[in-house]
């Protein structure tokens, strides 16, 4: 008796990851030997690897989660749907960490490795998570060469209006971010964007084997053995960074996670978050971080975004605010193009004609092999509904370890 | 309840609920008030400075006074370049902006200096960078040390910066500003020779040379993967540079090429269990993609 399990309902090892929010998949029987009904009771399980990560299963797309999950499978080789999903709190330190098992009885008639990938706490990366971290960062950079040359060209000045001082600034970031962790992922798929929790002290990240140190002027060193001493943009090596803050701090002024997340339940109220404390995380620093012309030359930027995309997906959470026809979880009064709801964003819609800029480096948002969520031309819209809570196919594919699935 | 307990209640009541914009900013613009108090204001306030042309110009004034507190002048600076950020917002502050910037850039306090300089490099505007260009030329001119100055002449490879770096490359006034002048020759093609020959230097600290391999990848990748080669297989040079070679062959390296080269595989492998911590670790990734 064999059978197969397909994750993301793919077969595609590159499907193999899962997060909180739900993942759809199926199991087939592949060979019937020592069936003898026209169904057979299959079994799954989980295994964890010591610290790595763990999954629960449930058989339809509402109720409970369960670490163990019995389904009634035909012989002939019909597929049968269920889910998993990562158990919150268990997210996986390295590939593969997690073996599901299908057992027809006592005999194991099938697994799959996966991992449960999760965006974390930058500061409490393993030396192994935050090694293929840098090292994906330097490959997509490629020394001034690679495919990072055209996120660095999607925050300029020029660009700006497209996903700042407006509605639109949380969902156009939320893809960006998505965007780079694909490119990201094409390279080392074990790789998530980690956040930079910028109200807490962070000293592992300001390392020489991490995000580097910065010296009095602001130049910013790494160990020999870290592959971002060869980061280059905009033809000049290195990185400029000069902390206001002791990095073994927090930076001060800004608002705490609490405070951001009381705000407002509405999103207007709420999005103001971009003063303070994005703003004001960005202008701790002197250097490229500190302007919006230079901040994506800084690979910092990445980290600091992603925690405040980890606050919104927070106060998302906390106020039930997913659904894009619920007023209250975005501003629908008449925005600038590219801050509405039915918008789609640039430099995705590939549009360079004014209001939108003259150019659209990078084509269409990369495609992941485990959702299908939101498309090459993402809308506004489909920033909101990341896990799934209202659609689900409207998963985009990632999840913060704090930050549980609805 | 004691009084103390009921203070502490009301105090943390009263920390708790926000107060308004309009109350920050009466904070951070009000002399009566303490440098404490104004800066911590100064963060509630980005947003309001876009939303208000006499909030922005006070803010501007106070960023102009030299009579007012340094950490005061620099949170206004901080609060009004966070609203920068929001960019559609703070396009009718920018010239105003821009102008203070400029007017601030010869302020005598030189953090003030170093991050209105650094601000204004970043945007390229013109009056920072001649002003940095004449520091450098004539020292009694100097606004902020010579390697600031390169540092924030790089963000603009047209900045006409080369010439003066190049000078002191030949004839630096501190290793810094020999560095920070590299970095910024490392857009320049006609460097390239330069940084090989600093890459092979012996005598020149890791720094310089670490500076040299990532100038050198960005220019000449194919120089550097023969350098990197060498060096790897010269016993006397330093465990840093090794390192610093290894980890450019892992990622960057010609695959074919390397794979191709027994002898070069042969020597990583041995270095592997024989070389200092930051070269066995680079070693193994060597062997882990490469193989042995």
């Amino acid at each position: 008796m064999n059978v197969e399990v397909q994750i993301n309902n793919s077969i595609n090892p590159k499907s193999q990851f899962v997060s909180w929010a739900p993942s759809p998949c199926r199991i087939r029987v592949t060979n019937p030997s020592g069936a003898i009904t026209p169904t057979v009771t299959i079994r799954l399980s989980s295994t964890s690897a010591a610290t790595g990560g763990a999954v629960v299963f449930r058989k339809g797309t509402t109720g409970a989660f369960s670490n163990t999950l019995t389904l009634t499978v035909p012989i002939i080789g019909t597929s049968v749907p269920f889910f998993v999903a990562g158990k919150f709190g268990r997210p996986s330190s390295s590939n593969a960490d997690v073996r599901i098992d299908a057992r027809f009885g006592t005999l194991l008639a099938g697994s799959v490795k996966v991992m449960v990938r999760i965006r974390k706490n930058a500061n409490n990366l393993t030396p192994a998570e935050r090694d293929r971290l840098v090292s994906a960062f330097a490959q997509i950079n490629n020394q001034g060469a690679g495919r990072f040359a055209d996120f660095r060209d999607m925050h300029t000045n020029v660009t700006s209006p497209q996903a700042h001082g407006a509605p639109g600034f949380l969902p156009w970031h939320r893809a960006y971010l998505l965007d780079l962790e694909r490119e990201l992922q094409s390279i080392d798929p074990t790789v998530a964007l980690p956040y930079w929790r910028f109200d807490q002290a962070s000293p592992n990240i300001f390392t020489l084997d991490f995000f580097g140190v910065s010296n009095s002027v602001g130049t910013v060193s790494f160990s020999p053995t870290n592959p971002l001493q060869f980061w280059r943009t905009d033809g000049v090596p290195g990185i400029n960074r000069r902390p206001f803050f002791g990095t073994n701090t927090a930076p001060p002024g800004l608002r705490t996670e609490a405070q951001t997340l009381a705000l407002g339940n509405a999103y207007p109220a709420f999005r103001t978050l971009e003063g303070n404390p994005h703003g004001s995380a960005h202008t701790s620093f002197g250097g490229f971080i500190s302007s919006i012309g230079t901040a994506a030359r800084d690979p910092l930027f990445f980290l600091l975004h992603c925690n405040v995309d980890r606050l919104w997906a927070k106060w998302q959470r906390q106020f039930g605010r997913f659904d894009p026809a619920v007023a209250a979880s975005f501003d629908g009064a008449a925005n600038p193009i590219g801050h509405n709801l039915p918008d789609t964003m640039w430099p995705w819609n590939g549009i360079t004609t004014p209001p939108r800029p003259p150019t659209a480096p990078g084509g269409s948002l990369a495609a992941s092999p485990c959702v299908s969520a939101p498309g090459p031309q993402p809308r506004v819209s489909q920033s909101l509904d990341y896990q799934g809570n209202v659609n689900a196919v409207s998963r985009l594919g990632f999840d913060y370890d704090d930050v549980p699935f609805s | 309840m004691t009084t103390k307990l009921k203070a502490t209640k009301k105090s943390k009541a009263k920390s708790a609920k926000p107060r308004s914009t309009r109350a920050a900013m009466s904070v951070a613009t009000s002399d009566k008030e303490t440098v404490k108090a104004r800066v911590a204001a100064m963060a509630e306030v980005p947003l309001a400075v876009c939303e208000s042309d006499k909030d922005l110009q006070s803010m501007l004034s106070v960023l102009r006074d030299q009579a007012q507190p340094i950490e005061v002048r620099l949170a206004a600076l901080q609060s009004i370049q966070a609203a920068s950020f929001s960019v559609v917002a703070f396009e009718s502050c920018r010239s105003d902006y821009i102008a203070t910037l400029r007017k601030v850039a010869t302020d005598p306090d030189l953090e003030m200096r170093q991050r209105v300089l650094g601000i204004l490099a970043r945007e390229k505007d013109g009056f920072a960078q001649r002003k940095l260009l004449e520091g450098l030329e004539n020292p009694e001119k100097e606004l902020v040390p010579p390697e600031k100055a390169l540092q924030l002449l790089s963000y603009d490879i047209h900045a006409e910066a080369y010439p003066i770096a190049r000078k002191i490359v030949n004839n630096p006034p501190n290793e810094e500003a020999k560095r920070e002048a590299l970095r910024l020759l490392a857009a320049d093609a006609k460097s390239a020779p330069v940084f090989e020959k600093l890459l092979r230097d012996k005598n020149e600290t890791a720094e310089i040379r670490q500076v040299s391999a990532a100038a050198l990848q960005g220019l000449k990748p194919e120089k550097l993967q023969e350098s990197a080669r060498e060096i790897l297989l010269d016993d006397s040079d330093y465990d840093e540079i090794k390192a610093t070679s290894l980890t450019a062959l892992t990622q960057f390296g010609d695959k074919d090429q390397v794979n191709k080269d027994a002898a070069l595989k042969k020597h990583v492998n041995r270095i592997s269990t024989k070389g200092g911590a930051k070269v066995k670790r680079t070693a193994r990734q060597f062997i882990s993609k490469y193989g042995r």
